[in-house]
């Protein structure tokens, strides 16, 4: 039992710091990429 | 009422904001590849941004927590599971890196290029019915948590259900995808802030030591071994991996995701951290889950496990998760995490709404139309044909949620809804993609005893989850070896990367 608990604990320490970690970097990116995916949309209509 | 004024000033301008900025999104769609797919020219950031918000919602925070109630920490193994797999997927471009090369817009629509339009027709059936049953059950227990975080009246929750699908359809029909995606994006960082402000006042408020002495008095042993829990064991967990293996490859919502990158490796790259993001989609709210039952889990014994009591009445196990943060978070505190969890319910509904009206558009109302001889329809038209889908669909969710309740946790009908289509279509997909003999015979014979092994089991033989989700795989995939095996060979298909948008 004490194995599967540090098993879990770690598992819960990593999915916990990913989950943070990724919204950090998707909030701050993804910005750039919604300015980017706009203008591109825009060149699609401009063509059509 | 546990919300005060600045938790209403919270919740409401969310609100606003959010529809506001969705209905930019109609300015933006000039085709219908703008409409289902974005235009195909998603980033790796948004991308991971819209993919994890659409499948992180208010029912995934609650059928998490309560697998975690009810199984403690052997619960998680569901969760890893989720996240491994779609990280080997992005890794391996397993499936979905070919699906992005056909430029598809439905998963559907690759059985008309491997396999037939008839067969495109039955699957699109069978993923609107297996996926418009699995999101029946979403607005009645989103309703549900929000009645009972905000201390609403449980008889007004047709009323929240309401306003909650409507607001999600003002934008999602007329912007479709684009909007989706504006939204998506807020949404996620919004319900990444709550995730993680939950996560810390439930560990805070039950403590970890109280947490992990809960779960092994309660539970023993079984609270943390998966394979000697009785839910769960060895066979559970194989039935995981292959269901999350189908979900990730051919789950409409997630591939129309996979469709709207930039490119295959795009594709792979955003499958691939959302990977990582699913890890702790299951494992927190789990952890509310447990804390829950740290906290209120003191009333009579069901299945072993004590039913939550909370300020003297008893609940469902899955009404403890919010039950409980009702009675920890402050005033302003509430109103950000409700906020999130609206964003999540947004995210998911809106995403889902789109994706199986898409279906029954483009695989089902579309090719019948062509197969009774008519033309094909303006790209203006077919966006108004998912415009009205859209609203059929909605009408559906709100009469299934009101009347239907699912037996036993909301997480294992889930599973068992999505098997319906999806063990025909991994199926078939991976026959399609990977082995020549596959043929529409076998096509149509795995379709049809997936959906029968998903089906019959379940709602009538009341089979257990893990039986009848391996009786549907094995079916779907004897239905392939044979019918391929004693069907005319095809001749080879092109697989071409379809051009209409």
């Amino acid at each position: 039992m004490n194995l599967w608990l540090y098993f879990w604990t770690i598992s819960l320490i990593v999915a916990g710091a990913s989950f943070a970690f990724i919204t950090v970097v998707v909030t701050w990116k993804g910005a750039h990429d919604l300015r980017e995916w706009f203008s591109s949309l825009n060149r699609q209509n401009k063509e059509k | 009422m546990n919300f005060t004024a600045i938790d209403w000033a919270i919740v409401i301008v969310y609100l606003a904001a959010s529809v506001s900025v969705g209905l930019i999104g109609k300015r933006y769609v000039g085709k219908l590849s703008h409409y289902l797919v974005a235009g195909r020219e998603l980033g790796l950031y948004l991308g991971i941004a819209t993919l994890a918000a659409t499948e992180i919602g208010t029912i995934t925070f609650m059928y998490n927590a309560e697998l975690g109630y009810k199984y403690g920490f052997a619960a998680f193994a569901a969760a890893m599971i989720s996240g491994i797999v779609m990280i080997i997927v992005g890794r391996t471009g397993f499936v979905i890196s070919r699906f992005r090369e056909l430029k598809l817009m439905t998963v559907p629509e690759y059985f008309e290029i491997k396999y037939s339009r008839g067969l495109r027709i039955v699957t699109g059936f069978l993923v609107a019915l297996g996926g418009i049953l699995n999101m029946g059950v979403f607005l009645k227990i989103e309703g549900e948590f929000l009645t009972i975080v905000s201390g609403i009246d449980t008889r007004h929750i047709v009323v929240v259900m309401t306003i909650i699908l409507v607001l999600e359809l003002a934008y999602t029909v007329l912007g479709g995808m684009v909007s989706v995606v504006i939204t998506d994006f807020i949404q996620y960082v919004l319900l990444s802030v709550a995730t993680i402000l939950v996560s810390i006042y439930a560990v805070y408020h039950a403590g970890w030591g109280n947490i992990v002495n809960k779960v092994t008095t309660v539970m023993g042993e079984g609270g943390f071994n998966p394979i000697s829990n009785p839910k769960f064991g060895l066979i559970f967990l194989i039935w995981q991996v292959l269901l999350w293996f189908s979900v990730h490859t051919c789950w409409q919502t997630t591939a129309m995701r996979m469709f709207s990158t930039k490119s295959p490796e795009t594709s792979k790259r955003v499958m691939t951290w959302t990977g990582f993001i699913f890890l702790g989609r299951g494992v927190l709210p789990m952890l509310w889950g447990i804390a829950a039952l740290t906290l209120f889990g003191t009333g009579a014994l069901t299945g072993g496990i004590p039913a939550p009591v909370v300020n003297g009445h008893t609940l469902a196990p899955i009404d403890a998760m919010p039950a409980m943060l009702a009675n920890i978070l402050g005033p302003g505190i509430r109103g950000i995490v409700v906020a999130g969890m609206l964003a999540a319910t947004m995210s998911v509904n809106s995403s889902y709404l789109l994706g199986w009206s898409a279906v029954i558009s483009q695989d089902v109302i579309m090719p019948i139309r062509r197969a009774l001889g008519k033309g094909a329809l303006s790209s203006r038209s077919q966006i108004l044909v998912n415009r009205v889908a859209n609203l059929f669909v909605s009408l559906f969710l709100m009469f299934w949620g009101l009347y239907y309740t699912p037996p036993g946790a909301v997480y294992l009908y889930l599973n068992i809804t999505g098997t319906i289509f999806l063990a025909g279509a991994f199926v078939c997909v991976i026959g399609g993609l990977y082995w020549r003999r596959s043929n529409t015979l076998g096509g149509y014979l795995a379709m049809l005893a997936g959906a029968v092994g998903a089906i019959v089991p379940f709602f009538f033989l009341h089979w257990s989850e893990n039986v009848t989700g391996f009786t549907a795989f094995g079916l779907a995939a004897g239905g392939l070896i044979i019918g391929s095996l004693l069907g005319r060979k095809k001749p080879a298909v092109s697989q071409e990367p379809i051009t209409a948008d």
